[in-house]
Parts: C-alpha cells; structure tokens; sequence
C-alpha cells in the first residue's frame, strides 16, 4: 500500500465537489472511485493550526497553536510565529518512519525549518526564502533546484498587480506538481503528502471576480474566470500525476478549510473602546493598535484581528499592568462574550457570532492561548485590530487581500484498493491521521476515528 | 504524586539550597532543584526555537501581515 495525500489548502466542498466539477474530468473520475465528503476543521479553522491538527490528530490546544502568531509570555507586544519546531506532538510521517515506512512531505504548514524525517521534508511558505536551506536532507534541495530552477514557496497577494500575482501562482502551482512527479519518478516512498497553498492564494485575491453575490463583485472583470480556471490547472496537473500511480497506491484528497465570501471586516478594538473595556484615544485616522497609547492600568480586555479574533484579558498576576482579578475571571469573561455575542451587524441584522473559551473548546489548552476566540458572523465578517474608521464596519479589508475568508468545511476523499465508492455525510480534520495510520496498520491511541 | 528518581547533588549545594530557600515558599531542597532545573530546560527549548533571524522574521511577517494573517 502505498498512498498519495494531495492538499488543496482552503479548497470548499461546494466549489470542488459540486459547482466545478464537471470542468475537473481527473477529480471527477477520482471522486467516482472514493468515499468523500465535507470536512469539519479544526476551530480556528486557520491554515496554522489546521494541518498540523489533520498530520498529528491533536487539537489546537494540545498543540498549543492558535494561529499564525502567539503573545510571548502574556506581553502586550512581543510576540512570537509558529514553525516546525514548534509542533511537539507526533505528525503521521513520525509514526510511519518508526515502522520503517517512507515519507515525502512537501509544504506541509508549518515546515520550516524542515524536520529530519524517514524520507524527504521540504519547506512550506513560511520559509523565508530560497537562500535557506529548506529541505531535510539538505542535499535535496540542489535536486529540486536541478528540476524545477527556483522554487516558489508562496505568491503575497497585491492589489494593483494582479496579473502579475495570478501568473507567478501558475508557476508556483506548476513547478510544485513538476517536483511532486520526478519525486513520484526518482524516490522511494510509501506516503507523499503535498500541500499547495497557491489555491487559498487564488482564492483570496480573486474570489469577488467569481462571486457574483459578493458586494464588491465586478461583473464582467477579466479576471472573472481565474478561479475556475485554477481548478483546472489544478485537475490537469493532478491528472498528469494520478497517472504514474499504479493501482495499488491509494489517493487521498483533502483540505484544511473551506472559503467563503468576505461580507466585510469588524473594527473590534474600535468597539471594544467604545465599549470601555480598552482604554485608549482615538481620533481620526486609522492606526494600528500596536502605535495606540493604552492605558493598560484601566483597561480590561483587547483584541487581536485576523480571520477569528483573540480577545486577551488584562488580568491581575499575569499581565504586567492586569486589572482583571482572578475571582473575577469568570464572570468578566462571561460578561465580555455576552457583549460580543450581542454585536450586531451594518443594518441591525442578527450575527450568528460564536465565541469559544479554549480550555471548554479542547481535551487541555497548552501555550499562549486567547481568553476568549470569536468568529464575528461566523466568520463572514473577519476582525480588524486597527482603530480610528468612520464605522466598526468594513467593507474592506483592513490588511491583506479583500475578498474572501474561511469557512469551517474544507474536503475529504479516499480512493483505496478494496474500499467501495460512495459518499460520507460527515468527517472531521482529527480523522485524517487515525485513518492514515490505520492504512498501514498502526495502532495509535487518538480522538478521531479510521474512516476506512 | 508523580512518578519520581532520585538524583544525587554535592552536600555544599544542598547547604547552600537549604539555606536559600529558608522562610521562602519552597518547602523541600527538592521542590527548588525541580523548579529551577525547569526554569533552565524551558529557557534553553525557547533559545533552540529561535529559527529564524531577525530579518528573517521580519521577513516572515511582512508576508503573512501581506496575507491577512497578522494585523
């Protein structure tokens, strides 16, 4: 048994399964030949933790990991970013190599710097750049050099050169599935695990082109058909490469969210001022919370943005200027969630806000974790830590690319010698890693269950 | 109580432990070698974690703030 595990970061059933399937005549055919179905991620349902909760089986509290960055010993600053190192419990590829199984791992978040496995490990976008030594063993990063010339980790999204943007992720996509097959080709594996980040990318910086509901939507937009046809980039390049498979090896396709559209982004500092819970002056002119000067010996609590928000409270003991109490820690936090819960939304619409409190949310909350994580509108509305707008509400985004933002279902699908196609009504990312192991006959004692 | 080993320290150390520790929090010569050995191996995991120079970093977060991810 041999098994090929693809990573399509962000893709949404709907779009792959449903809406553009027909276009996609290699997944489609898969997909006749697999169980599949939609995937509950992890919450948050953010690229870092995802994947490491889908290769290890572990939750995010377990891991310790809440996003792409962490307060470094309760400081209201400093903060630190997740990488390989980091990850301390044992990914799938770890079990498999204690069995003497091998393991290709490329781009796998967060893979930098790159861990000594019973195989090959390459970097993920979070690898600096292409001067670093980015592979275990580190000869082969010559080898990718060889094949593929210089190799693209990650394309940043920018407004005004889209073109530019939507090119260079072709060439990232294709020099990534270039390297997947000479791998295929040249290597000794039982497990080869990829993911691409460049459809999240695509995503992201195209989706109010495609998305005729969006409120920016631009009908008509020549670059209306981008994401479309990145599925299809994607289905050829996958087909080229289902091909060299021989019928024994089992294709897994899955992802670590889904994506939805952007309806807008809350000011959640902003509020939380207004609110008296922080305390600090704002005028006009937008700023960053970090230029803001707060007074931290009145303020309660604070908010980081992103696609969820992390409200911390300024508790007594903990933070170097807390006021919070630790009595009172209960029942201030009930009382800040409250409030949050009660936000509603541009016209006086009811929100389905979610708040979740990480230690109720998994089995132990290890590390730098938020006292309270929201997802505003679950997750239509993303949360902007910067103050001083007009409003609390967006309609762009305050950071990054405007259009788009994740939703809590990304996809599962299984081709495997002597396992009967047909749908599944519900999986869950924690399931990944116990099926895996359960292919090649590991015993691991997980949360999740073998879905084969 | 945990699963635990017995460790031998030179009788000076030990002296100078008790003596340290007197009319502190710490009850046991034991309960103070266990928090500062703790100490030590947390602050030298943190040392080896740091992967990524300065520029690097910056680097790093330039990218991701481009992304969406940070603020």
């Amino acid at each position: 048994m041999k098994l090929l595990v693809a990573g399509l970061d962000s893709a949404p059933p709907d779009l792959l399964f449903s809406r553009f399937i027909d276009d996609l005549p290699n997944i489609k055919k898969l997909l006749s030949e697999s169980i599949y179905g939609p995937m509950k991620s992890s919450i948050p349902a953010i690229t870092i933790p995802a994947w490491m909760c889908m290769a290890t089986g572990k939750t995010p509290g377990e891991l310790g990991l809440y996003g792409f960055r962490h307060r470094k010993k309760n400081d209201y600053k400093d903060i630190w970013i997740a990488h390989s190192l980091t990850v301390k419990e044992k990914t799938v590829w770890d079990y498999l190599g204690e069995k003497g199984y091998k393991s290709i791992a490329i781009g796998i978040p967060p893979s930098y710097p790159p861990r000594k496995i019973n195989g090959i490990m390459v970097g993920c976008f979070i690898t600096p750049d292409s001067s670093v030594n980015y592979t275990y063993p580190q000869n082969v990063k010559g080898e990718i050099e060889r094949v593929v010339g210089d190799y693209i980790f990650d394309v940043v999204f920018r407004k005004d050169e889209r073109d530019e943007v939507k090119e260079k992720i072709w060439e990232m996509t294709e020099k990534r599935f270039e390297l997947i097959r000479h791998f295929i080709q040249t290597q000794d594996w039982d497990l080869l695990w990829f993911v691409e980040i460049g459809l999240d990318r695509i995503h992201h910086a195209f989706w109010k082109y495609f998305d005729e509901n969006h409120h920016l939507h631009e009908p008509n937009s020549r670059y209306k058909n981008v994401i479309p046809d990145y599925y299809k980039l994607l289905d050829r390049e996958l087909g080229k490469t289902l091909k060299m498979l021989d019928e024994d090896t089992a294709v897994m396709i899955v992802s670590d969210h889904g994506i939805k559209a952007m309806k807008g982004c809350f000011a959640v500092n902003q509020w939380m001022i207004d609110e008296g819970l922080l305390k600090a002056e704002y005028g006009n002119g937008v700023r960053k919370f970090e230029q803001l000067n707060v007074k931290w010996d009145e303020t309660i609590a604070w908010s980081w943005g992103g696609y969820y928000a992390r409200v911390f409270l300024n508790v007594k003991g903990r933070e170097k200027k807390g006021v919070v109490r630790l009595s009172e820690y209960e029942k201030i936090r009930d009382d800040v969630a409250e409030k949050i819960k009660s936000i509603r939304g541009p016209e006086g619409e009811k929100w389905r806000t979610e708040v979740y409190y990480p230690e109720e949310l998994y089995p132990i909350a290890n590390g730098d974790k938020p006292d309270i994580m929201v997802y505003f509108d679950n997750l239509s509305w993303r949360s902007a830590g910067t103050v001083g707008w007009e409003s609390y509400y967006l309609l762009e985004n305050d950071t990054g690319p405007d259009d788009a933002v994740h939703s809590q279902y990304g996809v599962f699908s299984l081709k495997m010698p002597g396992v009967e196609a047909g749908k599944i009504a519900e999986c869950e990312i924690y399931d990944v890693t116990p099926t895996i192991l359960k292919m090649f006959g590991i015993k691991a004692d997980l949360m999740g269950r073998s879905l084969v | 109580m945990a699963d635990e080993v017995e460790v031998k320290i030179p009788r000076d150390v030990y002296d100078k432990i008790e003596e340290r520790i007197r009319d502190t929090e710490f009850s046991s010569v034991d309960e103070y070698v266990t928090y500062v050995l703790r100490e030590v191996l947390a602050s030298l995991e943190e040392e080896e974690e740091k992967v990524f120079t300065e520029e690097e970093e910056e680097k790093v977060k330039e990218r991701l703030r481009a992304l969406g991810y940070l603020d």
